[in-house]
């Protein structure tokens, strides 16, 4: 209950009319920048840091929460708006969102993310204040076979993103693992498929990939087949709120995707597309209208978008429970922290609850700020794909280009998203689905990192990967998810025989 | 690969040219993950090396050219509309010119301003005087917002520097 | 509404701009590259330079940016080929990177780089979880002589000071050093829930990162590689344990290749003036660093001679092929 009492204290101070200014402006900073595809969060919240430092300890740490997420959110906005989804966690996010756009229900597909982050942050940070010292321990004890148990149960869900045919699915997919390879390896440090190339030492970057497949490759897609029928856009069809039926449809997605985002996000090398995948392929198998997906179904937009958040909230776990920062966005918090002298560790809940209660507090009233910012801006957001179509797409190759110079600017890393928009066009001419190969990308070096730990800590025994429970009943429900469909196709077979 | 589009998806049982291409160019990726692994030096005595993963892989994208080779000798691809080869192009001439603008330090400003002009060209605008108006303010405002205001590291060249 | 929005847009603008405004031409804005993950030394090393460094008033801005990997061999290649020519980033490496670079056959090496000055130097410890039998570095080294391969150290990446560390310990109790089971984790974080939960027999790293962990009892320290105790410490140095494994962990601060000597003196002035500042003074105690400082001609000698010493003892336990 102490923790409660804490958080209220937080609250009153981050709730005084000059924070709360402070918090609307960091998240207007924030979003102006993470609108950027490549700049996410974490790099956001590292470009405006110094901006910072000028305010009062209090209101240094609210501007910083809200710039925190309003480059989360900026990144969702060009998601669902122009298909370049600004980082790899909005990945997920960008399917079904810009399908939405398209059909004129950019607004509800706004509004639902914003809402589904502001609901799985509030019940994210509930959750922090409760169940920090339990998931804690369970996340140290996750080790190297679990996680390579997790991956598994990913990769299955993955065929979610597959589209009409598992050939070709299937190729896509292990594009993106050949991508994964390059670079050099985690464990012995020797260069895979570089060819000599330093550049590529460094591997494929998630957001360069995924821009040049999804916004390069779709701008070309569309101007090769404009003598055909132009795309008419239609900013608006039908209501630009969220109808009813958008909300029924959007609150279970919100609920799940938070439970999929707070405890793997807790987990040292959790990360936050795991959750963002998991949570696109489940909403796809539980949703009554399977047949939308593909097409703009809202549910593929709340899920991810509130997995996305609450894996945020779950890297406070490891920070401020052990001071372990296990992400780009948590070391950030850090430097928050170390604004002020403080090196978060396994005292630091107990010698300066003021501080990481203000902390959760700020972040919980970023949160609504950035729905009170964003939500009357959807309308304006929306007229965006009013623009005239030369206009709109030449205005999305700067943007997606921006985001690439910004981030590194490099011949190679640009002439690399020029080479995967051309892979992205013919992948579209020849019908092979797109996301399973940053799938790939993201997932395969995580994956044969911790399979290969997995194996040096019991010498080769494969066993081991089934000894540890946790390990064994993650790859239980892996198999059960693949075999899964098979048995519901047969019994809804017998059923209809039944008949 | 743009060229040889037409519309066979129209008659099927055809042998689709692309797709054996494509299979081809799999079973090409395969034999150089391969290679590759070869390379590789295991120097951990326990476990798996670092020439596991690209080989399994490898099997994969081979068994997967198998499986598209198929598709396409049986004309099982989707079928295709004729493509606009000179817009695409129109557009990577674009990219190709902001990479060597960037490439030779010209700068921000005018690398996107190029960027923008093509790509509105290759939507079928015919205004280039106007849209590199346009093209060029936009660009000003992003780098102005960006570089300047929020401290965002883009590349100056000698326009950018006058900021 | 809309005017509401406006204004506040306006009151952004004119905060950034009132933060942007003062004394542009002397003040540096500085990017600091850390080539690891978040939580590691070299990324602690690279914040503290940047809380030093603005709260000294040296740089108006600094920016840390992480690039992990193959420890630094991913950060250095990226900041070569990067930050060429460019007088105003640095980056942060240390003893890693010197075996990573010889291990790896690595294109780039450090001789590209302008050295500008050594930092500090950490010792290096290795920690058990509390539940575990071994108590003592000898337990450890028992362990290790009766079967090898079953004692698992987990720490940062392959060719890196805790490798190294490792084999150097093996081969320090009589045990066969090219046999060690050793499992790199990318960042300090991934490492130290490995040993918390029990996923490996030991973890070594420096001081800094575990300090926390055996201070509130989570881990039991083992042993430490300086000469002599740590002052205010009552851990035990190997040597007084009879174990000759002598070592420290040096980080330094690099700068890009192809900067003009001008370029050279000032990131060099700042580090200096950094240096002997209360803040970094501040720094190195709250952190448990040692001040390593070293700058100039005697650094590049140093770190010549450090390149051919480590990749020595790289060969003789397996490492590189020679």
């Amino acid at each position: 209950m102490d923790a409660f009492v804490a958080l209220a204290n937080g609250m009153a101070v981050a709730i005084q009319p000059m924070n709360m200014l402070y918090a609307l402006i960091g998240v207007l900073l924030g979003t102006a920048v993470g609108v950027l595809p490549g700049i996410g969060p974490a790099l956001t919240v590292a470009l405006l840091l110094p901006v910072t430092y000028k305010l009062d300890p209090g209101g240094s740490l609210i501007m910083f929460a809200g710039i925190y997420y309003g480059g989360m959110y900026g990144g969702s906005t060009t998601a669902i708006l122009i298909n370049t989804p600004g980082e790899s966690a909005s990945m997920a996010t960008a399917l079904e969102g810009n399908k939405m756009a398209k059909a004129g229900r950019g607004g509800p597909a706004l509004a639902t993310a914003a809402i589904g982050s502001f609901v799985a942050g509030t019940i994210a940070t509930i959750g922090l204040a409760f169940l920090a010292p339990w998931l804690v321990d369970f996340a140290v004890h996750f080790g190297p076979e679990d996680y390579f148990a997790l991956m598994c149960v990913a990769f299955v869900t993955v065929s979610a993103t597959f589209g009409s045919s598992p050939i070709r699915g299937l190729t896509s997919l292990f594009i993106g693992l050949t991508l994964g390879l390059v670079g050099i390896d985690k464990l012995t440090g020797q260069p895979r498929l570089a060819f000599g190339i330093p550049e590529l030492l460094d591997g494929v970057e998630v957001t360069t990939l995924a821009v040049g497949l999804f916004a390069v490759g779709e701008a070309l897609y569309v101007v090769s087949r404009r003598h055909h029928s132009e795309e008419k856009l239609e900013p608006v069809r039908g209501s630009l709120w969220m109808t009813k039926e958008d909300w029924q449809r959007s609150w279970k997605p919100w609920l799940r995707g938070t439970m999929f985002g707070f405890p793997i996000g807790a987990l040292p090398a959790g990360g936050a597309e795991i959750p963002t995948f998991l949570s696109y392929s489940t909403e796809k198998r539980l949703s009554k209208h399977p047949e939308e997906f593909g097409k703009g179904a809202i549910e593929g937009v709340a899920g991810p978008e509130a997995a996305n958040n609450a894996s945020a909230a779950g890297t406070l776990v490891p920070l401020l429970t052990l001071g372990l920062p296990t992400s780009a966005t948590a070391a950030m918090m850090l430097a928050g922290f170390q604004q002020y002298g403080l090196n978060p560790g396994p005292l630091l809940f107990a010698e300066r609850p003021d501080l990481v209660w203000g902390l959760i507090a700020s972040l919980f009233i970023a949160n609504v700020m950035l729905l009170v910012l964003n939500l009357p801006l959807v309308g304006l957001w929306v007229k965006l794909l009013a623009i005239p179509q030369p206009w709109l797409y030449a205005g999305i190759l700067v943007f997606a280009t921006t985001g690439t110079i910004a981030a590194k600017p490099s011949v190679v890393e640009l002439s690399m998203l020029a080479g995967f928009g051309v892979m992205g066009f013919l992948m579209r001419r020849f019908d092979f689905p797109i996301a399973p190969v940053v799938v790939g990308l993201i997932l395969g070096p995580i994956a044969e990192s911790q399979l290969r730990r997995a194996m040096s800590i019991s010498l080769g025994d494969p066993m081991a990967l089934l000894q540890s429970p946790m390990s064994a009943t993650l790859l239980g429900i892996a198999l059960i998810a693949l075999v899964a469909p098979f048995v519901m196709q047969g019994l809804g077979r017998f059923k209809a025989n039944e008949d | 690969m743009t060229s040889d589009s037409g519309s066979q998806g129209s008659a099927p049982r055809r042998i689709d040219s692309a797709g054996v291409v494509i299979a081809l160019a799999l079973a090409a990726l395969a034999a150089v993950l391969v290679w590759d692994a070869s390379q590789l030096q295991s120097n951990n005595p326990y476990g798996m090396g670092p020439h596991v993963m690209p080989v399994v892989i490898a099997v994969g994208l081979g068994i997967l050219a198998i499986g598209n080779l198929v598709e396409a000798l049986r004309g099982n691809l989707p079928a295709r509309e004729s493509a606009d080869t000179k817009a695409v192009w129109l557009i990577l001439g674009g990219l190709a010119l902001l990479i060597a603008i960037i490439g030779l330090g010209g700068g921000f400003i005018p690398a996107t301003t190029a960027l923008f002009v093509a790509t509105a060209t290759a939507f079928g605008r015919r205004a280039i005087l106007a849209d590199l108006a346009i093209g060029f303010v936009m660009t000003t405002l992003i780098y102005v917002a960006f570089s300047r205001l929020l401290t965002l590291s883009l590349p100056a060249g000698p326009l950018e520097r006058l900021f | 509404m809309i005017p509401f929005y406006t204004r506040l847009i306006g009151a952004a603008v004119a905060l950034t701009l009132a933060a942007a405004s003062p004394a542009l031409s002397q003040q540096l804005e500085l990017k600091v590259m850390a080539p690891a993950a978040p939580g590691g030394g070299w990324d602690q090393t690279a914040r503290a330079m940047q809380q030093a460094l603005v709260a000294a008033g040296i740089a108006r801005s600094v920016q840390v940016t992480n690039v992990a990997g193959a420890g630094g061999s991913v950060g250095i290649a990226q900041f070569v080929n990067g930050a060429k020519g460019d007088g105003n980033q640095m980056m942060v490496n240390g003893f890693v990177m010197v075996g990573a670079l010889a291990m790896n056959k690595s294109p780039v090496t450090l001789e590209q780089v302008t050295p500008i000055a050594r930092l500090t130097e950490e010792i290096q410890v290795i920690v058990v979880p509390a539940s575990s039998p071994i108590k003592t570095a000898q337990d450890l080294a028992a362990a290790l002589k009766a079967d090898i391969a079953k004692v698992t150290f987990a720490g940062g990446s392959a060719g890196g000071v805790d490798h190294v560390m490792a084999a150097l310990f093996a081969g320090a109790v009589g045990a066969d050093a090219k046999k060690v089971n050793y499992i790199p984790f990318s960042g300090g974080g991934e490492s130290l829930a490995a040993i918390l939960g029990g996923k490996v027999t030991a973890g070594i790293s420096g001081m800094s990162e575990y300090d926390g962990q055996i201070k509130s009892g989570k881990l039991r320290a083992i042993g430490v590689t300086s000469e002599k105790r740590l002052p205010g410490s009552d851990i035990p140095t190997f040597k007084e344990q009879g174990i000759d494994l002598v070592l420290a962990n040096w980080r330094a601060v690099m700068a890009p290749p192809g900067i003009t000597a001008e370029q050279k003196k000032t990131l060099s002035d700042a580090v200096e003036k950094m240096v002997k500042s209360d803040a970094w003074k501040e720094v190195l105690k709250q952190k448990g660093w040692d001040d390593a400082y070293l700058s100039g001609d005697a650094f590049a000698d140093f770190l010549k001679k450090e390149t051919v010493r480590v990749t020595d003892v790289l060969k003789s336990v397996g490492l590189v092929k020679s």
